[in-house]
């Protein structure tokens, strides 16, 4: 079993199968990425893989340990344990637009860090007794939670040097350019340094002198367990370690970008990779 | 006598009470129209017909109605005492305007598109953190201008309030009419568009405050 084991994913909406079992495996530090026709089911995959829709069917290995099981039902605090494994761009950026860029990113890890130093001291508060006790307990808290947040800053500003937007780190996401808003984006998703960062057709929302920018900060990215579903073929071939082609809620064809690229097996994969080569020359 | 002077206190005085009612709807209806939404939003069922179907209620009467059915009602259908004229007042404001406030929630609540709930979902928050850090803010931003024209509404509707005799402006007004002085009761609009003026620049500059944040 590898780092990240799928097995059997099934989903159905409104009576129609759109996933219809889907097992894959992707090794700790690989590229998988996954092409394949609109309505193949790969973005409702990412959904899955991300805790925003719950499959019908199908388990989540990680690491070697059961993450998910679709037939047990999680609470809240559980799910969101297990979503911070995953992190996902979306196709639309999806910034929060009363947010800066830095703002953006450091939202979620000082929520959480929060969350984390409240529920450290919670034991703590309640078996210290004495007026003077608790107001020294209680400025210890709000230090190891200026300690965490700085620490999150740091890192926040490390990432937007990462994906090249230094400067722009007190811009809000309407002063943005769609790449730079997408690199911003991607800065946030790394920010919760989640095991397996997905992306859902990261560059299809813009234009296209602009996909350089992003597929830049993508490329650089390398080392990381990534799964990209993207339309930009060349892109693929490039940076994957492995390719999955899916169409009608199955895996048609799968292999490393030379055999899907080069070798295909299946009619489906050569017609749509024709498709898309036609597409392209257009 | 009835100089000026002396009819800007009185009239003056019955603007206290229209204050009032109007403050005091504001404080109440405003929190208590979003537990509306939340209820006429609920995957619960029950719950959600139950609070469309007082909301259809609400908004498909006569707020005169709701007033008398406030004050008269608890001691025509039970024989207790009900509320005072003051509360009564304010307790069928109160009801009226959380039904309409709920409605503008839903649609601003309705209107912040759903990716960025799913953001930050993914990025691990509770729900209640999504609603405050992400939902709230753009659902305000989209809702300021319908709320302005229902809070605007609101001013004018305390007039109502002398169907069961508060001293309210208008009724203070009328009293002069009784004695054959009919220039009081132009004069209480002054009051109003006073009132009115200010909340209007009240609103434009919320939303001037506001206007950062592009959706």
């Amino acid at each position: 079993m590898e780092f990240l084991h799928v097995e059997g994913f099934r989903k159905q909406f409104a009576g129609t199968e759109v996933l219809k079992g889907i097992d894959f495996d992707l090794p700790k530090g690989k590229i998988l990425a996954i092409i394949g026709p609109s309505g193949g089911g790969k973005t409702t995959l990412l959904r899955c893989l991300n805790f925003l829709e719950t499959p019908d069917e199908g388990k989540v290995f990680l690491d070697g340990e059961l993450l998910s099981d679709a037939k047990v039902s999680y609470s809240q605090r559980e799910r969101r344990e297990k979503q911070l494994k995953f992190g996902l761009v979306f196709q639309n950026f999806e910034l929060f637009p009363h947010l800066t860029a830095i703002k953006n990113i450091l939202l979620a890890p000082d929520l959480l860090a929060r969350d984390r130093v409240k529920e450290q001291f919670k034991e703590r508060r309640q078996s210290v007794k004495g007026f003077s006790a608790r107001k020294a307990l209680k400025k210890e808290e709000k230090r190891s939670f200026k300690e965490l947040t700085a620490e999150n800053k740091r890192h926040a500003e490390e990432l937007l040097r990462q994906v090249g937007l230094s400067e722009k780190r007190d811009s809000y996401p309407s002063q943005l350019s769609g790449g730079q808003q997408q690199r911003v984006a991607i800065a946030r998703a790394l920010a919760l340094s989640p095991e397996v960062l997905c992306f859902d057709e990261p560059t299809s929302a813009l234009d296209p002198e602009l996909t350089g920018e992003v597929l830049k900060v993508i490329r650089a990215l390398k080392g990381r367990t990534l799964i990209i579903v993207t339309h930009e073929m060349a892109f693929a071939r490039e940076v994957a370690d492995y390719v999955l082609f899916m169409t009608d809620g199955v895996i048609e064809e799968r292999g490393t970008p030379d055999e899907v690229f080069l070798h295909p097996q299946k009619e489906k994969t050569k017609a749509f990779l024709k498709h898309m080569e036609e597409y392209h020359d257009e | 006598m009835n100089s000026f002077w002396n009819v800007t206190l009185a009239l003056l005085e019955g603007f206290g009470s229209t204050c009032l009612i109007f403050a005091a709807t504001l404080v109440f209806a405003i929190p208590l129209g979003l537990l509306v939404t939340f209820g006429s939003m609920s995957r619960f069922r029950p719950l959600k017909w139950l609070m469309r179907t007082i909301v259809w209620v609400v908004r498909g009467t006569p707020l005169m109605l709701q007033l008398i059915a406030i004050f008269y009602g608890p001691a025509l259908l039970f024989g207790i005492d009900g509320f005072d004229r003051v509360p009564a007042v304010i307790v069928a404001f109160v009801i009226n305007y959380a039904c309409y406030f709920s409605e503008i929630y839903r649609a601003g609540i309705e209107g912040v598109p759903r990716g960025q709930a799913e953001a930050g979902q993914t990025l691990g928050l509770k729900k209640s953190q999504v609603f405050f850090h992400i939902t709230l803010i753009q659902l305000i931003k989209r809702i300021v201008p319908p709320m302005s024209n229902e809070i605007i509404t609101l001013v004018k509707d305390t007039s109502l309030a002398r169907i069961i005799s508060v001293t309210e402006i208008i009724l203070v007004a009328q009293e002069y009419t009784r004695q054959g002085l009919i220039w009081p009761l132009f004069y209480t609009g002054v009051f109003y568009l006073l009132f009115v003026g200010v909340l209007t620049l009240l609103f434009r500059h919320t939303e001037k405050k506001l206007e950062y944040i592009k959706i």
